[in-house]
């Protein structure tokens, strides 16, 4: 293998000018390339970083800001299930000194107990204004 | 996991540092991969001919990047606070709980990427051709993670996100077409340049011909 080497490449002191000046050329060309190349792997880890950086800047003033879409999609659905829930509370407190005041409380107790149970479920977070608005409904129903 | 993270303050960013992490991880493994995947299809067409040594290395650099940001993206979702995921559910499609259809879309995808990106480095043993019928199953991949993301993702709903997605996206896309087109133009033109070459061919030994053009010679 290396007499085959030896034969394929001749000795620097056996090559003419041209080959010489041939071989310089292909050799700068390689380093040219590979220095190219260094380079364009330097910038792509350039660019990996300030993308990393940039999209985590972005997602993080958004969450300080209270802008996160995941945070304020939730806290939206809190709010209203809040807000369906103090709904819930009054009309379910009316009912009550309502059938205080009659002698039909079985429906109004039952449904006092619905609301009670949804308002703990909203305040769990898992998001069930459909549920306590049903059951808002169910108090509402009740009452009239 | 939205649950969650809405029981704690908006302004407290500690709790959530994992879940940023990830999400900025995944945001810049969307883009590298849809730069590479363009400059991938670059290489093989015929815009910037000359310069093939140059986007192979980008092509590469770029699909290392690609690699390291996905796993940054899925093992910092290890220590995300609500999730809470094992190893087994970042890991094996169908597992989890969470999102199952898009998760799983996105650890297939995961998967794909990782060997066929790394395939590269053996494909003197698989042999080039079969190696580059492989790779192009990538840009399936690619597709993959970009339905797992618009699916999935936090901020898929928002503009930035959308707009950045459209800038990276509809360029690769565009050139995934362009290069099918023109791999299913190729074969067509082989074939009329084939029956051309026949054509030719018959005529040059058809006797009436011959005879024609000896006797134009006498």
């Amino acid at each position: 293998m290396e007499s085959h080497d030896t034969s394929a490449r001749p000795r620097a002191s056996e090559l003419t000018p041209e080959q010489r000046s041939a071989r310089a050329l292909a050799r700068s060309r390689r380093a040219a390339m590979r220095r190219r190349a260094r380079r364009i792997r330097r910038s792509v880890a350039g660019l990996t970083a300030t993308l990393f950086s940039a999209a985590f800047l972005t997602v993080y003033v958004q969450l300080a800001s209270g802008h996160d879409p995941a945070l304020s999609a939730a806290a939206h659905r809190r709010a209203a299930t809040a807000t369906v829930g103090a709904g819930t509370a009054s009309t379910t407190s009316t009912s009550g000194s309502e059938s205080a005041g009659t002698s039909s409380t079985p429906s109004a107790s039952e449904s006092s107990s619905e609301s009670g149970s949804s308002s703990s479920e909203s305040s769990s977070g898992s998001g069930s204004s459909g549920e306590s608005s049903q059951s808002a409904s169910a108090v509402t129903t009740s009452q009239s | 996991m939205i649950g969650a993270h809405a029981s704690m303050s908006a302004t407290a960013v500690g709790p959530h540092l994992f879940w940023l992490t990830s999400r900025a991880a995944g945001i810049a493994a969307l883009v590298l991969s849809s730069v590479s995947v363009s400059v991938g299809l670059l290489m093989g067409g015929r815009i910037l001919k000359g310069r093939r040594a140059e986007l192979r290395v980008a092509h590469e650099a770029l699909s290392l990047a690609t690699l390291a940001a996905l796993i940054v993206h899925g093992l910092t979702l290890l220590g995300d606070g609500f999730l809470h995921p094992s190893l087994g559910d970042l890991a094996v499609p169908f597992l989890s709980g969470y999102k199952t259809l898009w998760t799983s879309m996105g650890i297939v995808a995961f998967w794909a990427l990782l060997l066929l990106g790394l395939s590269y480095y053996a494909r003197t043993r698989i042999g080039a051709q079969r190696w580059r019928k492989l790779h192009r199953f990538a840009a399936l991949a690619w597709i993959l993670g970009i339905a797992h993301s618009l699916g999935e993702g936090t901020d898929a709903g928002q503009s930035w996100f959308l707009a950045m997605t459209a800038i990276v996206v509809v360029p690769a896309i565009g050139l995934l077409v362009a290069r099918r087109l023109d791999a299913w133009r190729s074969p067509a033109l082989g074939i009329f340049q084939g029956s051309r070459q026949l054509a030719a061919a018959t005529r040059a030994l058809d006797p009436r011909t011959v005879r024609h053009s000896t006797a134009r010679s006498e």
